[in-house]
């Protein structure tokens, strides 16, 4: 016993002595020996923990034992505040302690001391929660403990294990609400607490006697909306913004030593010490009379709150914080009292695109559908002028959702079908472009009426700049379509058989027939937008763009569907003067060769009626010798081919050799390439004459001189389509093998 | 300054109307208002000026048209259907409505003006549910009125609201039948024993609404698409945003365009025999700078012997076409012409009124003889369903 005594007195005074050095740490002495004493502390760890005794002593202290004068005490004490503030106390530790200090048997003193010190290392157990507040039950407590209590628990309250049974006492704990001084603590308390089965009548009845008494004090407030959440049948309720900032936050007495503790017991996952209401704090300081373009919260539903739901276990949308919450809940979620908040939250999103049930996707279409009219066909009475802002953010808003539910509400389709008869072309362009790319597939038998008519009207009224974007929205708008079909089509086993029904009620060959109108409409539009605008090369780059979707439409999309472009496309991108389009074109015509060949094949394969039409390959066809003809064998203008012109007309314009004007070396999207090739083949002649070029081994690398500068889309036509042994003789029989058929 | 002019009693062969040879006496009394100092004979510029203004609800009409067109297609879950706009009516046949509706309800919806909006459908509405709704606003008015002030529901507040049926309106058993609220309060300096006063009061309705449409809805939506109010606006304005948040539905103004004033005018003036409408107002805004109104005001008989000549023979007797409307104030206005050279149809019709009704442009109406009660609330029934976004 003595030696026992004398050892631990050792041991506090060296303790004690460690713990003043370690605060002073001056020298590298006592640096050293504090280091030794860590070692000779570990050491002990494995035989008997002072930190276990400790612990002990308080577990078993008698009520009324003195504190006064008390070394035992004193000294333990020091110990486990040590440990506290340093390491982080485990989870028994934690029990033990805050039993002791809430027991109050040693003092009020002594428990406030305590209370500083616990810090938890890693979780506390709720049981001790538990016991704690029944504790303070027993009303003995100072009010200032008391406090530091609720802090204390308010503070670690992600720290808890469990909560179940800290909720089975919630009216214990909603008994303390009356309390004046504690009455803030435990309304945050119980707002960390509150389930819906907490939210009772009676105790909606208490709080609001205590409003009448304390005023509207904010922790009430917040408290009260949490529960108008739950029961909006029970209580209702306005915040007012300047109240939405949430509950005051009271970790101060243990942030610091927390944040070390945690930083110590590196990477664990820290606690979220400000523990804030997800209330939205957006200032409404909207001065709109009519705001239909602002999304509203979103709150529960009174109606969903009926008797039947009131047994199941459901989580509105509002209380969903992180995708794997949602995961987890993806069963029980109550949708909200409107269905236009879904637009405002993307987890909410999420769901969104979970849901089956129709009548959420027509609430939504109600709404949606409601703002767009209002705000850009009716019109009403506030005008829309002044709040174009606000309308560029709604409709990027609606684009954003759209895209990331990769579908148009069928609101906003109909509603462009109205707007595109009355807009200007320029209001909002981007956006309404953008919404009009995503509608779905249209029929074909009221596409033109819906969609061309009104299109058309603004296309040739507009600038280039417009015409450019009707046509990238119109190509977006059949990417879109492809790839649904695509998907569609994959999910039925890749069945491309004519007369299924697609989801949309729509047949095969409806959506072919549709897709064929989009294509051939847009095949008008270019004809006539190049004739407007003067062949202009930004046009005809949009329109190629276009024509690469449409030629690959059988291989990547699987739609068995080919459509040439009209002459008045081909044609200009083939004498187009920039060799950018030349090159675009040869990949177009490449790509339409690889597409008609696999179709013709799996045509031969099956045996099934194939819907390429004759009349599709001899189009091809003939593009292509006039192609390889004007190109490689300069034979333009030639009786027999596609074009002709009158022989004396030719004549009449007094160009030499009319017939090689737009052969590859004489083409004048290719002069510089042509001028260039000859400088470095024949550096030392000064009269140029590319007819040179065309004999048989400089024309070879003059092909590969081009193929070399980047033009693989004649590279590849060329692979494709020209007989290397013909395009070595001049002279020129047939140099293509058109291969379709 | 306005300027007061008065046309005497005078006779006037029928050319204007071309076909029938009946000599009318026609406008007894032609009051004028001008609001601007001088007569104006603006009719050289006004069409102009006009064709720019009408471009929008000229163009609205279109796309309302390709919008009907789309609908016939059901691409979209069958939600869509054709909402048309009506060629040819029944004529007003003079009913005694308290056979069907409790008279004291029908004294609460007549000889009062009331501003009309339209609403999307109400998504689990229930008629069943009135009481609880009486609770759930009242404390919800009074929690918005006292921002930050939580509120218990069913509490005995400074508002009592009360929502009731007004059964018999309907007239398929597709329309609902009609809600009507009444918001009372007690005034603050009143006794204890006073009765509290109706501060506000507004009512749901559907009358013979377009049964495509109807049958479309998913059952968990009740459609009652004109909503007529009468009180301080801050109040509409907290009950449709209750409404909004409770039933997922938007609320948007009705106005009642000059085809649909035209067509009042037509159907009121022809219940001449029955009633005596008294008179028959009109008022049009011209386009002119600043704007002219015009206030035509036509003897009754008159108004009728018009309205009759135009009704064409062949037709049916009960039905009215658009073509016997636009003859009807094509011919009041060539009227006008003769005598103030003023084309009034380069301007818009803004208001009418008989002894029957008042309407006016921006969305007001006031319906006096309870007898053709359901006549008129068809006709903006219609108007509502045609706001229907979709």
């Amino acid at each position: 016993m003595e030696l026992a005594m004398a050892k631990s007195s050792n041991l506090t005074r060296t303790d004690l002595d460690s713990s003043f050095e370690s605060q002073l740490s001056v020298s590298s002495r006592t640096s050293y020996r504090s280091l030794r004493l860590a070692e000779k502390e570990r050491r002990k760890n494995q035989t008997g923990d002072p930190f276990v005794l400790a612990l002990k002593y308080f577990s078993e202290v008698k009520a009324g034992t003195p504190r006064a004068g008390n070394d035992i005490l004193k000294r333990n004490l020091v110990l486990v505040e040590r440990v506290g503030l340093s390491r982080g106390m485990p989870p028994e530790a934690i029990s033990v302690m805050l039993d002791f200090a809430m027991s109050l048997r040693m003092g009020g003193v002594t428990s406030v001391r305590v209370l500083k010190f616990l810090i938890p290392a890693t979780v506390v157990p709720q049981e001790a929660v538990v016991r704690a507040v029944s504790w303070l039950c027993v009303g003995k407590i100072a009010i200032s403990t008391q406090v530091l209590f609720l802090r204390w628990v308010l503070t670690v309250f992600d720290m808890i294990d469990s909560k179940d049974h800290i909720r089975a006492i919630y009216g214990f704990i909603f008994s303390f609400v009356t309390e004046e001084n504690l009455s803030p603590y435990i309304c945050h308390l119980l707002y960390l607490l509150t389930r819906r089965e907490s939210v009772q009548p009676f105790r909606v009845r208490k709080l609001l006697d205590l409003q009448t008494k304390m005023g509207r004090q904010p922790f009430l407030l917040h408290l009260l909306s949490l529960y108008k959440v739950f029961y909006p049948k029970l209580v209702t309720l306005a915040l007012p913004s300047r109240m939405r900032s949430g509950f005051k936050i009271h970790n101060s007495t243990w942030k610091v030593a927390l944040c070390a503790v945690q930083k110590r017991n590196n990477g664990q996952v820290s606690s979220d010490i400000s523990l804030s209401l997800g209330l939205k704090d957006e200032t409404n300081s909207r001065k709109r009379k009519f705001h239909h373009l602002e999304l509203p919260s979103l709150s529960s539903s009174i109606q969903s709150n009926s008797s039947s739901s009131r047994s199941r276990k459901v989580l509105s949308l509002e209380q969903l914080h992180s995708f794997p919450h949602l995961l987890d809940n993806l069963h029980c979620i109550e949708l909200p009292s409107q269905m236009a908040s879904l637009l405002g939250s993307s987890l909410a999103l999420c769901y969104l695109d979970y849901v089956q049930d129709d009548s959420v996707f027509l609430r939504l279409n109600f709404w949606l559908g409601h703002a767009l009219h209002e705000e850009f066909l009716y019109c009403s009475r506030d005008g829309s002028s002044g709040s174009s802002s606000e309308a560029l953010h709604f409709l990027n808003r609606l684009l954003s959702t759209q895209h990331f539910l990769q579908e148009g509400f069928s609101s906003t389709e109909g509603f462009l079908y109205k707007f595109l008869n009355v807009w200007d072309g320029s209001l909002l362009r981007p956006q309404i472009l953008g919404l009009l790319s995503d509608i779905p597939v249209v029929p074909s038998s009221c596409i033109s009426q819906l969609l061309f008519e009104p299109l058309m009207q603004l296309f040739f009224t507009s600038t280039l700049f417009f015409k450019c974007s009707v046509i990238d929205c119109l190509n977006n708008m059949l990417l879109k379509w492809l790839t649904w079909h695509s998907v569609y089509a994959l999910e039925d086993g890749l069945d491309i058989s004519l007369n299924r029904h697609t989801p949309m009620n729509m047949t095969l060959s409806g959506f072919m027939d549709s897709v064929m109108e989009l294509v051939r409409f847009v095949g008008r539009l270019a004809t006539m937008g190049l004739q407007l605008e003067g062949c202009h090369s930004l046009l005809l780059s949009f329109i190629l763009d276009f024509y690469e979707t449409v030629c690959d439409m059988f291989l990547k999309y699987g739609l068995p569907l080919v459509v040439m472009p009209p002459a008045g496309v081909f044609y200009p991108a083939l004498f187009s003067t920039d060799p950018v389009s030349v090159d675009r074109l040869s990949y177009i015509m490449y790509r339409y060769k690889k597409n008609l060949t696999s179709a013709k094949c799996q045509q031969q394969e099956t045996k099934q009626a194939f819907h390429i039409s004759r009349q599709t390959c001899q189009e091809f066809n003939h593009y292509l010798l006039f192609m390889v003809n004007c190109l490689w064998n300069s034979k333009m203008f030639l009786p027999g081919m596609a074009i002709e012109v009158d022989q004396e007309l030719l004549v009449l314009s007094k160009v030499p050799e009319p017939w090689t004007s737009f052969d590859l070396n004489h083409h004048p999207a290719f002069l510089g390439y042509a001028l260039d090739f000859h400088h470095k083949c024949w550096p030392e002649r000064k009269d140029i004459d590319f007819n040179s070029i065309k004999a048989a081994k400089p024309w070879n690398w003059y092909l590969e001189f081009l193929f070399s500068q980047g033009f693989q889309g004649l590279q590849q036509f060329a692979q494709s389509s020209i007989n290397r042994r013909s395009v070595a003789g001049i002279s020129g029989q047939r140099g293509s093998q058109p291969t379709s058929r | 300054m306005m300027l007061y002019l008065t046309t005497f009693p005078y006779q006037e062969s029928s050319c204007i109307m071309g076909r029938r040879d009946v000599q009318i006496h026609f406008l007894t009394l032609l009051v004028l208002y001008f609001s601007v100092m001088e007569e104006r004979n603006s009719t050289e510029e006004t069409p102009r000026n006009n064709a720019l203004a009408q471009r929008r609800s000229k163009s609205y009409r279109q796309s309302m048209r390709s919008c009907v067109e789309a609908t016939h297609l059901a691409y979209t879950s069958g939600l869509l259907t054709a909402l048309r706009i009506p060629r040819s009516r029944k004529a007003p046949k003079s009913c005694d409505i308290t056979k069907q509706v409790d008279p004291d309800q029908v004294a609460l919806l007549v000889k009062k003006e009331w501003q009309l909006s339209y609403v999307t459908p109400l998504y689990q509405f229930r008629h069943t549910q009135l009481k609880s709704y009486s609770k759930q606003l009242s404390a919800f008015m009074v929690s918005e009125k006292q921002q930050g002030l939580a509120i218990e529901v069913g509490q005995e507040l400074g508002f009592k609201v009360n929502f009731s049926v007004v059964l018999g309106l309907a007239e398929t058993d597709k329309d609902a039948e009609t809600v009507f609220i009444q918001i009372l309060s007690k005034q603050v300096f009143s006794a204890k024993d006073d009765a509290p006063k109706v501060v506000w009061s507004g009512w749901l309705t559907c009358v013979n609404g377009d049964l495509d449409y109807l049958r479309s809805l998913p059952l968990e939506f009740v459609s009652l698409p004109l909503f007529c109010t009468r009180g301080p606006e801050s109040l509409t304005v907290l009950v449709k945003s209750w409404f909004e948040n409770i039933f997922d539905c938007c609320f948007g103004p009705l106005d009642i365009n000059s085809t649909n004033l035209q067509w009042l005018a037509s159907l009121w003036t022809g219940c001449h025999p029955t009633i005596n409408i008294q008179y028959l107002k009109l008022v049009w805004t011209l386009p002119t700078l600043p704007p002219m109104d015009v206030t035509y005001t036509v003897h009754p008989q008159d108004a009728w012997e018009l309205w009759d000549s135009m009704r064409q023979v062949d037709t049916t007797e009960d039905s009215i076409s658009i073509d016997e409307v636009t003859g009807f104030i094509k011919g009041l206005q060539s009227h006008f012409f003769r005598h103030f050279r003023i084309d009034l149809s380069a301007g818009s019709l803004m208001q009418i009124s008989t002894a029957l009704g008042s309407s006016h442009h921006s969305g007001k109406i006031k319906i006096a003889s309870p007898n053709y009660i359901p006549t008129i609330l068809q006709l903006l029934t219609e108007c509502a369903l045609l706001k229907m976004p979709i």
